[in-house]
């Protein structure tokens, strides 16, 4: 009641400023829901291919119930993100510390450059042969895969961030008789800080499918594992129950990492307001 | 104080460049002097040779020919003892106001304390406390350019270098700008070499005008401009200066 009575104060513009905020908080809404519909429409009648949510909701409630090798459904999901984590904190020290060098020293990106990207070509899963063949299934060569999937994007982004620095920065840097290595901590990392990001949240959605794909390929646990035993016992509820959960669980990464990038760039957030 | 001494020496200067395989003078045979603390104001068409002249005093290009003597020693490169405040504002944007003002003592190594101290001074002498924690993405234009002003005045330098710096602000604030800069500039005392293509505005600002030509830059005149602080500009003797100067200077196309 109170809130309507204060629209009655507002002008025509606030009204439709207040509309537009409206609609762009309905709209993700209306969109899960039309999914939804079709989700329900899809998977209607007997011989119908498509698992329905019925289906999926109770494999979920199974799944609370009975654990697929001792672990739960959120067991499942952490196997995968500690793989992902571990992997992703190695990634990025490695990879933002090897970006710099190759971005700044230009030796060191004649060294280095072309052989980096000719592997960046090479895709992380066909590293699975190789590293099964060196380390076996356990954890270690998971990890190995993901931080190999992780490691692209934040080296190329670092590098390309710190290799274009706007001049008129170093200009700064110049006038105020800046030494190379404030040149460097001073001006060209913060400023590439967006390009580092960019290259994070790249990496951990990268990280994020890579670790899926290396669990189907062998394992005990995990979100991709989950999806590899649907597929073998025919429980294709399991399947797609594994898939809302791999897209929902990516969805709060990307916000996590952008709640970090809030925090440690605040001049971009404030930008953006 | 000796108004006369020469503090910076600008001796047969010239540069060009090398565009689409054919040479381009920027500059030629410039000449000038700049005497110890007074407002010079580089008045020039167009966009050619004023900043060049610039950039080379600041050290960020190097001249083809010709010498530059600060205090009768020539200088090659970045030198210390000048400043320079930017025509596009060039503030970092992942500093605060704070941060981009004690830049300068803060790369010379000088510690927190004395260095904010020293930013607080020229934060406050540019009219900006209360902001020193905002980003400058958050500032107006003409804030920005303030804290450009702070930045320069904070690392000391005996001689600022002022490239248009109010030409992307709109009349009213650049008005108010100009006015500020010379308040600074009677408070705290530099050398200050100012380029503008703003006739009016280098007549408001100069102890001397030199007028280069359009490309390539040479001087053509050099104005002494005797009238009393702050000027006025519709007084009459303001006004026969502004034409004089008006029909010297070459058009800018």
């Amino acid at each position: 009641m109170k809130k309507e009575k204060e629209e009655l104060f507002l002008s025509e513009y606030e009204r439709r400023e207040l509309l537009q905020s409206r609609i762009y908080r309905v709209l993700p809404v209306a969109a899960i829901l039309l999914l939804l519909l079709l989700w329900v429409a899809v998977s209607r009648g007997e011989a119908s291919k498509f698992p329905s949510p019925t289906a999926v909701w109770e494999r979920y409630l199974k799944l609370l119930d009975r654990p697929i090798k001792n672990l739960g459904l959120f067991g499942h999901i952490w196997a995968s993100l500690q793989r992902v984590f571990i992997a992703l904190g190695a990634a990025w020290v490695i990879g933002i510390s090897f970006g710099i060098l190759i971005g700044w020293n230009k030796k060191a990106n004649a060294l280095l450059g072309p052989i980096f990207t000719a592997f960046r070509a090479v895709p992380p899963l066909a590293w699975v042969p190789l590293v099964t063949m060196w380390f076996g299934i356990g954890e270690f060569p998971k990890v190995l895969i993901v931080f190999v999937g992780a490691l692209m994007p934040v080296v190329v982004n670092t590098q390309a961030g710190i290799a274009n620095v706007q001049k008129e920065y170093m200009d700064i840097g110049t006038i105020f008789h800046a030494n190379g290595r404030q040149m460097l901590l001073e001006i060209a990392i913060p400023s590439a800080f967006d390009a580092i990001f960019a290259g994070i949240r790249n990496s951990t959605s990268a990280g994020w499918m890579v670790v899926l794909a290396a669990e189907m390929l062998g394992g005990k646990s995990g979100v991709g594992f989950l999806i590899v035993r649907g597929m073998d016992s025919g429980d294709y509820p399991l399947c797609l129950l594994s898939m809302i959960c791999i897209g929902v669980v990516g969805y709060l990464l990307a916000i996590v990492i952008q709640f970090l990038e809030r925090i440690i760039c605040p001049w971009t957030a404030k930008k953006s307001n | 104080m000796d108004s006369e001494k020469v503090k910076l020496k600008l001796e047969h200067i010239s540069q060009s460049y090398i565009v689409n395989n054919q040479v381009f003078d920027a500059a030629v045979d410039v000449s000038m002097e700049v005497r110890d603390s007074e407002f010079l104001v580089l008045l020039g068409p167009g966009r050619c040779g004023k900043t060049i002249l610039l950039n080379m005093i600041a050290g960020l290009e190097k001249p083809v020919d010709g010498r530059i003597l600060l205090d009768g020693e020539e200088i090659k490169g970045s030198d210390e003892r000048i400043g320079m405040v930017f025509q596009k504002r060039a503030l970092m944007p992942w500093k605060t106001v704070m941060q981009n003002v004690e830049f300068g003592p803060k790369i010379k190594g000088m510690a927190k304390e004395p260095r904010r101290e020293i930013a607080q001074k020229y934060i406050n002498l540019v009219g900006l406390q209360g902001f020193e924690k905002s980003y400058p993405d958050e500032l107006s234009g003409g804030m920005k350019q303030r804290v450009s002003i702070a930045r320069a005045y904070a690392n000391d330098p005996e001689i600022l270098l002022m490239d248009e710096p109010f030409g992307a602000l709109d009349a009213q604030t650049r008005y108010a700008m100009e006015e500020e800069v010379q308040r600074i500039w009677e408070t705290e005392k530099r050398t200050v070499i100012f380029v503008t293509n703003n006739i009016e505005e280098a007549l408001y600002l100069a102890d001397r005008i030199v007028l280069l030509s359009n490309c390539p830059a040479h001087v053509k005149a050099v104005y002494d401009v005797k009238l009393p602080r702050p000027r006025n500009t519709i007084d009459p003797e303001f006004l026969r200066l502004r034409r004089e100067i008006s029909d010297n200077t070459d058009l800018a196309l």
